[in-house]
């Protein structure tokens, strides 16, 4: 899968670009409008990540032309404006999704393969983790044909950790993904080793989840 | 008092109290005036009288007798004529009582003497003094008459010149004070006037304003900008943490001294974001043409606020009886403003405390109160609560003080009423009111 990363912060577009070939994606960088422009026209890509607060053009410019070249592309906007029109303009031209700084890179990630199967229709089946089976799409937990009850939150915990799995998430990188980048006047929250908590607590009865590590001082991780 | 009022009075207490006094002295007045002109009137005859025997002797009048004498009909006036003792020398006006064909009579009497073919004469001309004051109470009813119409008449000018005058004033309280909400967002017109201060009084206040605004305005402009700048380098070093943290090399300290440093990251981040949304709010980049329903809520901040709930094991009772639907409202924005307040409410409470959501009608207002089992707030704190980064109270996790002031910018946003009340050790109750709701 290639992706076009167009952020004028090179650091920021160099972490990204990291962060991304581990998960084995082919990564591009341009640093301005025009670099992205030209990028666009010689290839073509998967996935175009676009900054709007590009010093030599307009992001909502640069998703116009690059839809024209790129149609099957998947577009993601990231901005540091966070402005609310910003993200409904950015929807609005066909941007795919929608991403307000500083966001963490699981959640790049996960965003992207969320649209990747929204956009060519994987139908995944049921995904095995230890002796069960998750279905992602129906939000379902199987014990063989016995469904079991997980809350909104503690199958969306567990499903982030099953996309990223073999890979540690920090506490506050699944906070940000469970309650959102809403504001939230608490620094420390604990909450997330509750819901663990409470998701091997009702898996356990079924079998074992060994699978469902903590990591000491730093977070959880699916390994497989 | 108003001006207008203040003058209104001050012109008619003025004039009328010129008229009582006017009043009161006008029989004085009248009553030396018809005296003056009845000795000026005397000293007249008394000189034609005096020409006449000068231009055809003394006998036009005695006609060959000691004396002469006439008097008016009604004996109102009387004229006499006679030989005197020769050193007798009199020349004065004086009342005094005379008896005129029987009848005694009080008069004013001129007594002149003087001297004629070597024989001095005495020449008295008199006037009753009930004739001197015969016209003064009809001039006095006449003359007040005038005065009252008179001083009405300028009362009414008066009244209509000034409130001319001050008019400009009014305006300028109106438009510029009364109903005018900061911040000042309507374009501000000179009001006309010819009034040298009141122009000055306008202009200072419009300058005012804009001043005001415009200092608001470079504040919230900063806030935006600063916050907003912070994001990019916040993005850079938490995107390189997250990588180095995936660093194979990574040993586990390390690992965990990334972690740390992430949380205090994530601090940054999120004082960051919350002085990005006050700002976004005060610039007014929410819609606010959404309807709420608060059953519906309460029910997704209890669902997003639950866990927290079970941590402390809090009872929240949701016990809302209205069945309202807000209206012009922001679903996002009342739903940050109830979950800091239960947030709140949670992390200042005890150990299976209670938090209460009730609601209530008065007047025209929909109350909705967030009542907890907490340890409340001291009176003399309940003032500074709203403000940025202002920490009361103790809890594990106090937060960056900025959760109410969050509350405090959407209220003002959406033109809510925000009350406190709280007990020290008893708990602390927030209402909100929402108007024309009902």
């Amino acid at each position: 899968m290639k992706v076009l990363i167009i952020e004028d912060e090179k650091t920021l577009a160099f972490e990204m670009e990291k962060f991304l070939r581990k998960a084995f994606y082919l990564c591009d960088l341009s640093h301005s409008y025009k670099q992205g422009v030209e990028k666009l026209e010689m290839n073509q890509y998967d996935y175009v990540l676009i900054d709007l607060g590009l010093p030599d053009g307009d992001g909502f410019d640069l998703l116009i032309k690059a839809k024209k070249s790129n149609p099957d592309a998947a577009y993601i906007i990231l901005t540091a404006r966070g402005k609310l029109e910003d993200r409904v303009a950015g929807l609005d031209m066909g941007a795919d999704d929608y991403l307000a700084k500083p966001f963490f890179l699981p959640e790049l990630h996960s965003r992207m393969q969320a649209i990747a199967r929204r956009k060519f229709k994987v139908t995944e089946e049921l995904i095995p983790l230890g002796n069960f089976n998750i279905d992602l799409q129906k939000r379902f937990v199987f014990f063989g044909e016995e469904q079991i009850e997980l809350s909104r939150k503690e199958f969306d915990l567990l499903s982030y950790l099953l996309l990223h799995k073999n890979r540690v998430l920090t506490r506050i990188q699944l906070s940000e993904h469970i309650w959102g980048n809403f504001v939230d006047d608490d620094y420390d929250s604990n909450y997330i080793d509750a819901h663990i908590k409470n998701i091997r607590k009702k898996l356990n009865i079924y079998a074992p989840t060994e699978w469902l590590e903590t990591v000491r001082g730093v977070g959880y991780r699916i390994k497989k | 008092m108003k001006l207008s009022t203040k003058l209104t009075l001050f012109i008619t207490g003025s004039k009328l109290a010129i008229v009582g006094l006017f009043i009161l002295l006008f029989p004085f007045l009248i009553a030396q005036i018809a005296s003056n002109y009845t000795n000026f009137s005397l000293r007249n005859q008394q000189k034609k009288v005096i020409q006449n025997i000068n231009s055809k002797g003394i006998d036009t009048y005695l006609e060959g007798e000691e004396s002469y004498g006439s008097y008016t009909m009604l004996k109102d006036e009387y004229i006499a004529l006679e030989t005197a003792a020769p050193n007798l020398r009199l020349d004065t006006i004086r009342d005094t009582r005379r008896i005129v064909d029987q009848d005694t009579l009080a008069y004013r009497v001129l007594s002149f003497t003087f001297t004629q073919n070597k024989k001095n004469y005495l020449l008295e001309i008199g006037k009753t003094t009930a004739s001197i004051n015969l016209y003064n109470d009809a001039l006095q009813r006449f003359a007040l008459y005038v005065l009252i119409i008179l001083i009405a008449l300028s009362i009414v000018i008066d009244l209509v010149f000034t409130r001319q005058l001050i008019k400009p004033l009014g305006q300028i309280i109106k438009l510029r004070l009364a109903n005018t909400r900061f911040p000042f967002k309507k374009k501000q017109v000179y009001i006309k006037t010819s009034t040298q201060d009141f122009k000055y009084l306008d202009h200072s206040l419009i300058s005012l304003m804009d001043q005001i605004n415009e200092a608001f305005e470079k504040e919230r402009e900063f806030t935006a900008n600063a916050s907003h700048e912070f994001m990019t380098p916040i993005s850079i070093l938490q995107n390189k943490m997250e990588n180095l943290l995936t660093e194979e090399s990574a040993s586990e300290t390390v690992q965990e001294h990334i972690v740390d440093m992430m949380k205090t990251l994530e601090r940054l981040k999120k004082i960051s974001r919350s002085l990005l949304l006050i700002s976004r709010i005060e610039n007014e980049q929410f819609s606010k043409h959404e309807q709420v329903v608060p059953e519906k809520l309460f029910d997704e901040i209890v669902e997003e606020i639950g866990h927290r709930l079970e941590e402390k094991n809090i009872r929240i009772d949701v016990a809302l009886k209205h069945y309202k639907t807000l209206d012009r409202m922001n679903h996002d924005l009342l739903f940050q403003l109830f979950y800091n307040l239960i947030n709140n409410a949670i992390k200042f409470n005890k150990e299976n405390g209670y938090i209460q959501i009730t609601d209530s009608i008065e007047g025209n207002l929909y109350l909705i109160a967030v009542t907890d089992s907490g340890q409340g707030i001291k009176a003399e704190e309940i003032p500074h609560i709203f403000d940025r980064f202002k920490k009361t109270g103790h809890a594990e996790n106090a937060g960056y003080g900025l959760g109410l002031a969050i509350v405090k910018s959407i209220g003002s946003y959406l033109k809510l009423t925000i009350k406190v009340s709280s007990t020290e050790q008893e708990g602390t109750s927030f209402v909100i009111g929402f108007n024309n709701n009902i």
